[in-house]
């Protein structure tokens, strides 16, 4: 099974098993980590589970749709590496994958 | 087109009040909380409706079981598992007067088609810019009303308007039609009254066609205008989706935001520290419209249907069965905020179910929080010395299904 490591806002790090076909909201919220609040509970429709993603794995990254561009928009914390967790589908591509949940609007 | 060859009817029977419903439909009792809290001690899933536990007469659904959802894990479940939990039980009565196209009945993917195109019309990026267009001018016009008097009752003369108002104005809706508009737009959830409701809803809708018909012919800038002319792969959004959507509004972002704001305004001067607070500091007030919805939503129940058997809480519920999904308990659980019925602006933050979870999250949530952060600064704005005022009666926010004070009474300085 992928690792993949979540750096939370408090700045501590964690290693986690990503199963892959799970979402990576998912992974983070299962195991524990409710500061990713992923209110809509993972279908596109708020931006609760913003995270921001290590720029060296953007190639493995599914495309963005032009739903979740417009949601991250409503973020003031978005930057180039901000993506929508619920969007990012574990693969054995996203081994080692590195994201940093986004601070809260 | 001149906009008035759009004809509005009125209900058939003009005696008929649609604002003289609101206790039997949702409840006019004082403190629902301690009677969900017992609930709450005894199980997390209750077998039978809400309204008759809360002594209300139960809503006209078809024959099945019944149960009402009190415990935090379960209603975030019954939320957001949608394998297991439909939204279809709304066919049964939002379906019935908003529509059949209102994308509260429905379910992913069929849901979410439609749900896109006005999630992005509601962001915050978007809804931002009617704060000052809209928002302020509709309530500065409303309170110059009374500001030379130093007493006004908030709720009659403000905060039942003011939704409303941005509404109309957002629809550009005729002057002329907006009263009958607002005695239908109310009636279609009397649903006690069933044949008032329907009669509602049927002529709201041929009100909706023509007027849509209008707006693609004379477009403006209007909401109604861009729904009217939005395309999605070539084709106007279904009339059933987009009548229904506009049925809706009213009610959901109208009713709501009146009652959030008539609490807020209501909590915070029950707690004159908190509301000093926020006087010397504003950055206060986005924390002081979440605890307010927290701590006293305005949607107490949401409807859920088992889409198959399904196991609750150690409960077996069958396939149909109907579920009332308490917010409001999940708001007061003290295993989640400590001390729960206190109103508190400087609580740990923890997310509120009071927009609900899941794909069906409050579309109009950030335009809700625009709203309420304008009407809040308009107060200390132009309310100095706020208060209630000694002579009348202090507000009670009253209801079992939805929550408000009918009426609050202050004084300020002029």
């Amino acid at each position: 099974m992928p690792l993949i490591s979540v750096t939370t806002r408090s700045g501590d790090t964690h290693e986690l098993d990503a199963e892959p076909g799970l979402s990576i909201m998912e992974v983070i919220r299962d195991a524990g980590f409710d500061e990713l609040l992923a209110l809509c509970g993972g279908c596109c429709s708020c931006a609760t589970c913003h995270v921001k993603v290590d720029p060296a794995f953007a190639e493995a990254l599914p495309t963005m749709s032009q739903d979740e561009d417009d949601l991250l928009d409503s973020s003031s914390h978005r930057d180039p590496s901000s993506r929508l967790s619920c969007q990012l589908i574990v693969t054995e591509a996203l081994a080692g994958l590195r994201v940093t949940i986004a601070a809260e609007d | 087109m001149p906009r008035n060859m759009v004809a509005i009817r009125d209900f058939d029977d003009a005696t008929y009040d649609p604002f003289a419903s609101d206790e039997i439909n949702f409840g006019d009792i004082r403190d629902p909380y301690p009677l969900i809290a017992e609930w709450r001690a005894a199980a997390p899933v209750l077998e039978g409706d809400y309204r008759p536990k809360m002594g209300l007469v139960s809503a006209s659904y078809p024959d099945r079981k019944m149960f009402t959802v009190v415990g935090t894990a379960e209603i975030l479940k019954a939320l957001t598992d949608t394998e297991h939990f439909s939204n279809a039980g709304y066919k049964f009565n939002l379906g019935a007067t908003f529509g059949d196209g209102s994308i509260s009945t429905m379910d992913n993917p069929e849901h979410g088609r439609w749900r896109r195109i006005f999630q992005k019309i509601f962001l915050p990026q978007y809804v931002k810019s009617w704060g000052e267009t809209i928002v302020d001018p509709v309530v500065r016009q409303l309170m110059d009303r009374f500001l030379d008097r130093g007493t006004a009752d908030l709720v009659e003369e403000f905060t039942l308007l003011y939704p409303f108002e941005v509404i109309y104005r957002q629809l550009a809706l005729p002057v002329s039609d907006v009263k009958t508009f607002q005695r239908l737009a109310i009636g279609q959830t009397d649903y006690m009254h069933w044949d008032k409701a329907t009669e509602a809803g049927h002529k709201l809708g041929e009100y909706f066609v023509a007027l849509i018909e209008d707006r693609r012919r004379n477009p403006g800038d209007d909401l109604v205008s861009l729904l009217a002319n939005t395309e999605v792969e070539g084709e106007y959004l279904p009339e059933l989706v987009l009548v229904s959507f506009l049925r809706q509004l009213m009610n959901a972002a109208g009713d709501t935001t009146y009652r959030g704001t008539s609490v807020l305004l209501t909590a915070l001067l029950e707690n004159p520290d908190q509301l000093d607070a926020i006087r010397r500091d504003r950055r206060l007030i986005p924390q002081a419209i979440e605890e307010a919805l927290r701590w006293d939503g305005p949607v107490a129940v949401q409807l859920r249907m088992a889409a198959t058997d399904v196991e609750l809480g150690g409960v077996p519920i069958p396939a149909g069965s109907l579920l009332d999904v308490v917010a409001g308990a999940a708001n007061r659980d003290p295993e989640v905020f400590a001390n729960p019925d206190a109103f508190d602006i400087f609580r740990e933050r923890r997310p509120h179910f009071s927009f609900s979870r899941g794909p069906h999250i409050c579309v109009g949530q950030h335009l809700a929080r625009v709203e309420m952060t304008r009407a809040l600064h308009a107060v200390l704005d132009h309310l100095p010395n706020l208060r209630f005022d000694p002579d009348k009666p202090r507000p009670e926010i009253r209801g079992s299904m939805m929550r408000v004070p009918k009426h609050l009474h202050v004084r300020f300085d002029r």
